[in-house]
């Protein structure tokens, strides 16, 4: 089991699997947030409901365990990817193979880590005295901070439009008929949680604003 | 009719594997565009010997791109500008007249420069020598059909046994993986049924190996299989993991 955790294929295969399982969370927690739209009660009755569940302490460390597996290693796997090649070419050039998402792993993952810190500190320990919608909507009202969400989001759908297939094909879960589907699957589904998590900063700065 | 360009070569020059590389220009006049690519390399080399200069080093074997001898990244592309080729069959009509053209060796690791344009390819082998290979006994060869194998089973065992070995996959990779090398080894063995017997202690010893050269991991871009030369896929890749993921979890 070490063995296996510490091979260049485990370590991808942890990253794949928590990756994914990361990916049913944003599924999640996009649903949850379009309550936002439903308005004001609706998001606070669902924020209580959810902080009043004794499993979610257990959910958080679960999930903060998943995103630690994620980013550590794959951080171990870049800095070996970096030190197998110690001399790097004076031109290098793509024959077709890489895309946009594939090249921009590392970047767009660092700017979802910051954007992780700043989302958790404004919003898990933010002042949500008035209710977290009052909240989320007085935050969305900062244009900076709107713009720094959008941004992170598009980085995420970057991220996973590389992510979501790449995982499936280092869990081996490869086969001609249906490997094409799970790509164009990737490009829906990256494209679905992007614009869905970008939408809401938006909504709530150009609609409740009085902009 | 065949045309005649001018060229600036602009190639890494190392004296051994322990001395510092760096780069030198030449010029390669009244080249030919019949020529191929290494046969512009031997034209200069051959100037460079008349003037009393040590020749540009550089692989080569067969020059009809099976035997995996041939490397080079030229103009940042691993075996040249042209798909499905290695760099003895990319042709001189491929450059512009008055272009520099860049040559590299491939960069990696595992895959010390031992002179110029030519990189210690063994870690291969010692990859190979890990698991890459069916026990058999010795003696006459067995009847043909004593072990039946299906026709597509058979084809895509040969389009795995395809590779040439010769690194491009290494040398194209952002991070220097060996995965598309070993992942088609693998392919060929695991789709044969004289495969199976070592099926598992193969997968798990040719990882094992791999790691230990020191290659990077796989981060499934596809630049390997955008400049294997034998369009080596990445759905090998896949197996290899599939495999390893089995051994893995059979193993006592």
């Amino acid at each position: 089991m070490i063995e296996f955790a510490r091979s260049s294929i485990g370590k991808k295969v942890l990253v794949a699997l928590a990756g994914l399982f990361l990916c049913l969370f944003l599924v999640t927690h996009l649903a949850g947030n379009l309550f936002l739209l439903v308005g004001e009660n609706a998001f606070n009755h669902y924020a209580e409901a959810l902080e009043k569940n004794p499993l979610l302490i257990v959910a958080e460390f679960g999930l903060a365990a998943l995103f630690l597996i994620h980013i550590l290693v794959s951080l171990q796997v870049k800095y070996e990817d970096r030190r197998a090649r110690p001399i790097g070419y004076l031109q290098q050039k793509s024959k077709g193979g890489s895309s946009w998402g594939s090249r921009t792993m590392i970047f767009s993952g660092l700017l979802l880590l910051v954007f992780l810190v700043v989302h958790i500190k404004t919003f898990k320990f933010g002042d949500a005295g008035e209710g977290l919608f009052r909240l989320v909507v007085t935050a969305f009202q900062n244009k900076f901070y709107v713009a720094f969400y959008v941004l992170a989001m598009s980085a995420l759908g970057l991220h996973l439009s590389h992510g979501f297939q790449s995982a499936f094909q280092t869990l081996g879960v490869e086969h001609p008929g249906y490997t094409p589907w799970i790509k164009k699957a990737g490009c829906f589904f990256s494209a679905l949680i992007a614009g869905g998590f970008a939408l809401l900063p938006l909504w709530a700065y150009f609609n409740l604003g009085g902009h | 009719m065949s045309a005649t360009i001018h060229l600036t070569l602009k190639v890494w020059r190392q004296k051994n594997a322990s001395s510092e590389g760096r780069w030198v220009l030449y010029e390669a006049k009244n080249i030919s565009t019949d020529m191929s690519f290494l046969e512009m390399l031997d034209a200069v080399n051959e100037r460079l010997v008349l003037k009393g200069e040590d020749p540009i080093a550089f692989d080569h074997d067969c020059r009809e791109g099976i035997c995996g001898m041939c490397s080079l990244v030229i103009n940042g592309q691993a075996h040249g500008p042209q798909k499905a080729a290695t760099t003895c069959q990319i042709y001189m009509r491929d450059f512009k007249d008055g272009a520099t053209v860049t040559v590299e060796p491939f960069r990696a690791r595992a895959f010390p420069v031992l002179k110029d344009l030519v990189v210690d390819r063994s870690a291969f082998d010692r990859v190979m020598a890990a698991g890459g290979y069916i026990s058999v006994n010795t003696g006459s060869a067995v009847e043909a059909n004593t072990i039946l194998i299906p026709k597509d089973k058979a084809e895509a065992a040969m389009d795995a046994a395809a590779c040439i070995g010769c690194g491009a996959c290494v040398a194209a990779c952002p991070n220097a993986s060996a995965m598309l090398f070993v992942s088609a080894k693998i392919s060929h063995f695991a789709l044969l049924p004289q495969g199976l017997p070592e099926r598992e202690r193969r997968v798990l010893a040719m990882r094992k190996a791999m790691d230990a050269e020191g290659f990077g991991n796989c981060s499934n871009e596809a630049e390997c299989e955008a400049v294997c030369p034998k369009e080596i896929k990445l759905n090998h890749i896949a197996r290899l993991n599939r495999e390893f993921l089995r051994a893995s979890i059979l193993k006592k």
